[in-house]
């Protein structure tokens, strides 16, 4: 199972004359889930469609399984993809959607049934093979798309934020069903999310976008863990990183003394501490959500931090309280965002 | 507001519609309807004749003629006009180079008059020097085609004028062009990116998703125009073949009714014939729905 499942090498893409994607190179192990994540607008789904060869890319070449696509049709190039809006065909029923890719490749009937069946079965749609997508809901649609891109057996799997039109609950059994399905069948995948949880969990190695290019790509730990860039340490966690500058009004305890003034300091509402000694700061607002709460405070001349603390200890808004970081929960960043090795 | 003013309202918003579809419409079939069973014209007073036009028509030669060439021009001309307006919207419906000067191409000759279309193809079909009949001699000798042979005798030859009927209603299919394009603009692209990586070849794209996928529109306008092709034979056959050439090829119904009642002065027999067109419409129809709601059922959700 070693070797490259898919690999880009200086991959630029357009929308009508506006780029999109400058020179991406990334590569992916062959049966590695990878999740590309990034806001709006940061070139995930021109990634995707690049791959796919939906659309052309304007620099660079494409290798799936070490094979040159870049000039090959999206036909010829065995992937699946499942659309975020599933793009099942609504005049088929369920089988037939599925059998659609096996049909037209002119595999006789009864054997595409059957790869159907076992197909439908593996992500558990098979009760809903003969109806036809206007009377599916959007989870069993998102089964339907899952098992008419698995049938064909594809070097590559494409999901475009296949997540994103289900409700949170299904949202989150979905996703631990279709990490078992990877794991099971050991397909190279590539998932394009903007939701950092369903990347944090699903992913054996995270790219993160940003206009349209890398900001940093690593497993899941190394992103959380070492962001590379001041982007991916805001993008990356809910409420979003605390920034503040190297000289401000907060001072982490044991800051080294030679730490140049332009640098910024950033750490997670987890690790702000409140009480005991610390700078002061003004408590803004206090939002609850079930166990934990996100205080928001406001140091003396200083940008507002959000503190995450248990929901039962948690200071009433309008108070003043006492806040401290330590040094070890800081990722430091330069002027222009960069991770500055060592602290 | 009262929901009364609403009505009220919604009365007078409707009211000039419903004097125009009473006088204009439903009037003038009820008087149609009546006289198809008496005799009438003009001079005396209609009198009552019962059933006595119809069995009339039934023994009528050249009404019978006229039956059938309405039939068959119905028969034939509205598959080749939804098949070419399909095949231009299916054509044309990508933003490409010249695909705008196309459409428009395309709608045009639905807006031109219609006596000034037929007074047109008139000279098209000219058999001496029309360009439909210079291009077919091109190559050839002796006013003969290519191939030796006569070129089509589009306004003597009783077949020929039949087709060149059918040839001039082929380009009057701007609306259905305009209907089919937006039915085709609206369906969903992912659809056809997916059948893209699944590699279906353009056959298969075109039987397995686009026309299922717009067989609702074409069912539609499959029913309008049969109901239309009993009507827009009239000009034409009027105009460009008065009807000829003989015996009576390109008579049709609506130009039986024409002569009878505006040149033979025969309202009533007129008005018998007008009816057999209505009940044929309306046969026609019930038949297309029959066939559509049974294809719908098994179609649709």
């Amino acid at each position: 199972m070693t070797g490259t499942g898919l690999e880009l090498a200086g991959v630029s893409a357009a929308y009508r004359q506006a780029p999109v994607l400058h020179e991406l190179d990334l590569r992916v192990a062959r049966g590695e889930l990878l999740v590309v994540l990034g806001p709006s607008g940061a070139g995930k789904s021109t990634l995707l469609r690049v791959v796919a060869g939906l659309q052309p890319a304007t620099t660079g070449r494409v290798l799936i399984g070490g094979r040159d696509v870049t000039d090959l049709r999206p036909g010829r190039r065995n992937v699946s993809m499942v659309f975020q809006s599933y793009a099942l065909f609504p005049h088929l029923t369920a089988l037939d959607n599925i059998t659609f890719g096996l049909e037209v490749r002119d595999v006789p009937r009864a054997a595409a049934r059957e790869r159907a069946v076992t197909a439908a079965t593996a992500v558990g749609c098979a009760h809903l093979l003969d109806r036809r997508p206007g009377q599916l809901s959007g989870g069993e649609r998102q089964r339907v798309a899952l098992a008419r891109a698995m049938v064909r057996e594809p070097d590559l799997f494409l999901l475009d934020e296949p997540l994103s039109n289900l409700d949170v609950e299904l949202r989150t059994e979905t996703r631990g069903e279709l990490k078992a399905l990877h794991a099971r069948l050991g397909v190279t995948t590539v998932h394009v999310t903007h939701d950092q949880t369903e990347a944090l969990v699903l992913a054996d190695r995270l790219a993160v976008l940003r206009d349209g290019r890398l900001e940093q790509l690593g497993t899941p730990d190394e992103i959380w863990r070492t962001p590379a860039t001041l982007f991916v340490a805001r993008f990356v966690g809910s409420p979003a990183m605390n920034v503040v500058p190297a000289g401000g009004p907060l001072t982490p305890e044991g800051i080294p003394a030679d730490l140049p003034p332009d640098r910024q300091l950033g750490f997670r509402p987890e690790a702000v501490r409140l009480g005991g000694t610390g700078t002061a700061a003004v408590v803004e607002r206090v939002d609850v959500v079930g166990e934990d709460a996100y205080a928001y405070l406001r140091p003396d001349g200083g940008p507002v931090l959000t503190a995450r603390v248990p929901a039962n200890s948690r200071p009433a808004a309008g108070t003043t309280v006492r806040v401290a970081v330590g040094w070890a929960d800081v990722h430091v960043f330069d002027a222009a965002g960069r991770r500055v090795a060592g602290r | 507001m009262r929901p009364d003013r609403g009505h009220r309202q919604l009365a007078v918003l409707l009211a000039p519609y419903l004097v125009g579809l009473i006088v204009l419409v439903l009037a003038p079939f009820a008087v149609t309807l009546a006289l198809a069973f008496t005799e009438y014209d003009l001079i005396r007073p209609p009198r009552w004749t019962g059933t006595a036009n119809l069995t009339a028509l039934t023994a009528d030669p050249i009404f019978r003629t006229a039956l059938v060439n309405s039939l068959v021009f119905g028969a034939v001309a509205v598959p080749l006009r939804l098949l070419a307006a399909l095949g231009l919207a299916l054509l044309l419906h990508r933003r490409a180079p010249g695909t705008s000067t196309a459409r428009t191409a395309s709608v045009l000759p639905t807006a031109v008059p219609e006596i000034a279309y037929g007074l047109l193809w008139l000279w098209l079909l000219n058999p001496l020097y029309g360009p439909i009949s210079q291009v077919l001699r091109l190559g050839g000798t002796n006013g003969l085609t290519v191939f030796g042979r006569t070129p089509p005798q589009w306004l003597t030859d009783p077949a020929d004028a039949r087709a060149a009927i059918v040839l001039m209603s082929l380009f009057t299919i701007g609306e259905m062009f305009v209907i089919l394009l937006a039915a085709r603009r609206a369906l969903p692209p992912d659809v056809y990116e997916l059948a893209a990586l699944e590699d279906a070849t353009a056959w298969d794209v075109l039987r397995r998703i686009t026309l299922p996928l717009i067989a609702p529109v074409l069912g539609l306008l499959l029913i309008r125009d049969a109901i239309g092709s009993l009507q827009f034979s009239f000009v034409p056959a009027l105009v460009v073949t008065d009807g000829g050439p003989p015996p009576y090829a390109t008579t049709y119904i609506p130009l039986f009714a024409y002569r009878n009642a505006f040149e033979y002065l025969r309202y009533g027999y007129a008005a018998a014939a007008t009816l057999v067109m209505l009940l044929l419409t309306v046969a026609a129809v019930a038949l297309q729905w029959r066939l559509l709601r049974r294809y719908g059922r098994f179609h649709s959700q």
